[in-house]
């Protein structure tokens, strides 16, 4: 083709203009409706859009974040935790647990009903839950909520024991969230190989019903007005306020804001962080938003293989890069950077970690010398008996999220001033988790969000590995950290759990078996007239009690 | 003669079950090839499914099978029209493209034959006029080319969507949620229709009949549009053909950019989730698009150009 390098760049000048100009043109006035709280009104429809899709909608199935998000409104659970953690009761009117956390007695509350007029009963808690375990559902999630599970058992209608092989305290957090909801025995029984499917074959008692799905498009969910359970804990009681909640997938973050700028949706989902400003100063919009909980984004350094084995050395990457800088700069200002390897809000957690590992490139250059890294090659990096002092972090390109590989480079290059080279493979998913089976790697960055201090103990007890299912990716062996971590797992003692995870969050920081970097938040834009929209545990937003103001 | 002609229809038949059962081949060797182990890859990292889950999926699928049984199995299965079942979604995929194929065909059709349009105006309005003209058309023709259909659509949707509310943001419910994505699609494919289309008709106008068409008092227009477009028209109708095969990837994009349901939206879960029975029915769908495509194209060329009958019946 006959075209000039210059032409090119003036094409690309003009697009940039006519985008910019776009962009600076959407903030529309619009009445500001204040924050002043009147009184719920019911009616009106409203659209929520996210980035990702369901890739199944069996809850029982899909481990994804969003298939929950959705569901959460279709189906209800036995217990409800509030934002802070306390349990309060939800089809479940009251429960008991066995003195060694081996079963949980369930008390149903009564009237309850599906939407297709089944009734709720224990029955129907004993059929969900073996549909979750069954070999032929291939539960990917569920099935490890309920742990180590031996069976349900009918008292009478309305009352249901659920056993387990050893003590099992995360049982009620887990029964909580919307991977273990219940489908209506009829949909079970008649639907079982559609739910994945969505649809109106998702019969469940929450407040929303599920009208329909058009694959790459929408969901549609109506209210179910016969609703009367909702949780002790909720904003309201009462079937929701909302006649209808369409949930768009606009996977395009710059169609997802300009739809929210436009007023072509009520609620646009994961706000990016660059335009988190920009919708702030938008007089008829709002940004809500809540910090994930459990397990931040963190960097594990494995710590059975080559110069990381020293713990001198991992201490030195810990403060040898800037966290504060790069996550502020990558992430605008909107996540925090983290202290400890759990976020802020998860219970448990350990406040006095905050500022006890600074940034100090002096002394990670000290640490290094004391570990014998004392030589440099041509290019500046540290050596040892003239092998490079060199770390091997592998990356997934289709997995990245949240600009972690930009994040990633500005932590290559602050390792890289105190003489440490970062190489980092770019792996496609397959050769990635052999990797991370086989423990090919030297550095493993994840994220693990749950509200429960339990994710301490996956990441971090020497029995938590990789290859048994577990998170383990520092290869961490800490005798303390094992027994802490069980004590937590096996009680219900906020004091107890207190002191063992507290402990354990401080031990692994002190030996540097992780390198926590910043705390995931959701971040939502919505139009001002959206009223009461909160989040779960999860981070998640919740809609049962959203109205809107007027309009 | 006739037997001729069927055995020239038979040829064709063959070379389309060759290509399909290449395209087949390709999809399962693909699926073979991607390292790591397949269950852990159908459950992605961070799966915390148990080791009975994961050797029930292992036998459901037959992957503890010998390679030269599953691919018997799996080229049986797609003669029978069974894709398999999707490993992600739990359904079929038979069932999974049928119920997306619509609205992607919708969009295609739309967008090739707005591309056509454009092409054919933009084309005939500046062939062999002034050299101000054509080098304005041209100039546009290869911006459309070289922006991707993505960048094109979140352009119109700025400007037409967000600013002026004249179309919805997103979605296939009525006509004119399919104009901007038809038209984000159709500009780049203009642009190279345009481009053939131009050189097609030029090099017409330079031969003799036109001369003699001129020479009979006919104007400029009616030269170009009656007597150089069916010349031209021949390579713009093989090409128009090999993009519509091409067309699935510029989908892809704009049915994400714009939230349309379709193929595209599929496509992009299947791949990024390595759902493996997925992706190998697409791209047999793909294949089955390009094969139907290319017989499409040589009957109407035959159509077209008169030439080309009696060769038509002695292949």
């Amino acid at each position: 083709m006959r075209f000039t390098r210059t032409r090119h760049r003036l094409l690309l000048l003009v697009v940039v203009a006519l985008t910019a100009f776009a962009a600076c043109g959407s903030s529309g006035g619009g009445s500001t409706a204040g924050q002043a709280s009147g009184r719920p009104v019911s009616g009106g429809s409203l659209t929520f859009a996210t980035d990702t899709e369901p890739i199944n909608f069996d809850i029982h199935v899909s481990p994804q974040d969003v298939t929950a998000l959705i569901q959460r409104n279709v189906f209800d659970s036995l217990v409800y935790q509030d934002s802070k953690g306390a349990f309060h009761p939800w089809l479940a009117e009251s429960w008991e647990t066995a003195p060694d956390l081996r079963s949980y007695t369930f008390h149903l509350r009564t009237g309850v009903r599906f939407s297709d007029g089944t009734a709720f009963d224990a029955e129907a808690v004993k059929l969900n839950f073996e549909h979750v375990v069954a070999k032929t559902t291939k539960s990917q999630f569920a099935a490890s909520l309920l742990g180590p599970y031996t069976g349900t058992e009918v008292i009478d209608p309305t009352t249901v024991k659920v056993s387990f092989s050893q003590p099992f305290a995360p049982f009620l957090q887990a029964a909580s969230t919307a991977y273990l909801g219940f489908y209506s025995p009829k949909a079970l029984a008649e639907n079982a190989g559609k739910l994945s499917a969505g649809g109106p074959v998702d019969v469940g008692t929450g407040p929303f019903l599920f009208s329909s799905y058009t694959k790459g498009q929408s969901v549609v969910l109506t209210r179910n007005p016969a609703y009367a359970w909702a949780p002790k804990g909720a904003g309201h009681s009462g079937p929701a306020y909302l006649d209808r909640l369409t949930i768009r997938f606009l996977r395009e973050n710059s169609v997802r804001v300009g739809a929210l700028n436009s007023g072509q949706i009520d609620v646009a989902g994961s706000l990016p962080p660059a335009n988190v400003k920009a919708v702030e100063a938008n007089r008829s919009l709002q940004v809500l938003r809540r910090d994930a909980s459990g397990g931040n984004y963190n960097i594990y350094p494995n710590t059975t293989r080559g110069p990381l084995t020293d713990e001198r050395v991992r201490k030195a990457l810990q403060q040898g890069i800037n966290i504060d800088q790069n996550v502020r700069t990558v992430y605008f200002g909107q996540y925090k950077r983290a202290w400890s390897p759990v976020g802020a809000l998860t219970p448990s957690y350990n406040p006095a970690l905050v500022g006890t590992w600074p940034y100090d490139a002096a002394k990670a250059n000290r640490l290094l010398d004391e570990a014998g890294w004392t030589g440099r090659d041509a290019g500046g990096y540290r050596t040892k008996d003239g092998k490079r002092l060199s770390l091997r972090w592998p990356i997934v390109p289709s997995l990245v999220r949240e600009q972690r590989d930009i994040l990633g480079q500005a932590i290559q290059e602050d390792l890289h001033k105190i003489g440490v080279e970062i190489v980092r493979p770019s792996l496609d998913a397959g050769t990635y988790i052999d990797a991370i089976y086989s423990g090919d790697y030297d550095l493993l960055d994840l994220s693990w969000a749950r509200f429960e201090p339990d994710v301490l103990r996956l990441a971090f007890h020497s029995k938590s590995t990789a290859a048994n299912g577990g998170q383990n990716a520092s290869y961490f062996n800490d005798p303390d950290v094992d027994r802490w971590t069980v004590t937590g797992e096996g009680t219900f003692d906020t004091s107890v759990r207190n002191d063992v995870y507290a402990k354990t969050q401080q031990r692994v920081i002190e030996r540097a078996a992780v390198i926590p970097v910043y705390t995931p938040s959701y971040i939502v834009g919505a139009a001002s007239y959206v009223r009461d929209l909160t989040f779960d545990t999860n981070a998640w937003p919740r809609f049962y009690d959203v109205w809107r103001d007027k309009k | 003669m006739i037997v001729r002609l069927l055995s020239g229809v038979a040829k064709r038949l063959l070379a389309a079950v060759v290509v399909m059962v290449g395209a087949a081949t390709l999809a399962f060797g693909a699926l073979h090839l991607i390292p790591g182990d397949q269950v852990s890859i159908l459950l992605g990292p961070n799966s915390a499914a148990s080791p009975e889950v994961r050797a029930q999926i292992r036998s459901d699928y037959g992957f503890d099978r010998p390679l030269v049984v599953q691919y018997a199995q799996y080229l049986s299965n797609v003669v029978r029209g069974r894709l398999g079942e999707s490993y992600q979604q739990n359904q079929p995929v038979s069932a999974l493209i049928g119920g997306q194929v619509w609205p992607t065909l919708q969009l295609a059709a739309a967008a090739l034959g707005l591309a056509l349009v454009i092409a054919a105006v933009s084309a005939v309005a500046t062939a062999g006029r002034r050299p101000a003209w054509r080098s304005l058309a041209s100039a546009w023709e290869l911006v459309a080319v070289s922006t991707p259909a993505f960048w094109t659509g979140l352009l119109l949707l700025t400007a037409f969507s967000f600013q002026l509310h004249v179309f919805p943001v997103a979605g296939a419910q009525d006509l004119r949620s399919l104009v901007l994505p038809a038209l984000a699609l159709a500009l780049s494919l203009a642009g190279v229709l345009g481009q053939v289309l131009r050189e097609g008709l030029e090099t017409a106008l330079r031969q003799p009949f036109a001369t003699t068409a001129r020479a009979r008092g006919l104007s400029q227009l009616a030269v170009t549009t009656r007597h150089a477009f069916r010349h031209a028209a021949v390579p713009l109708l093989t090409l128009a053909g090999w993009l519509t095969g091409t067309l699935v990837g510029g989908v892809v994009a704009v049915e994400t950019v714009f939230g349309r349901p379709g193929i595209g939206a599929l496509i992009l879960l299947a791949v990024s989730t390595k759902d493996m029975p997925v992706v190998m029915g697409i791209v047999l769908l793909c294949g089955l698009i390009f094969v139907v495509t290319s017989l499409l194209v040589d009957l109407l060329a035959v159509v077209v150009d008169p030439r080309l009958r009696a060769e038509a019946v002695a292949v």
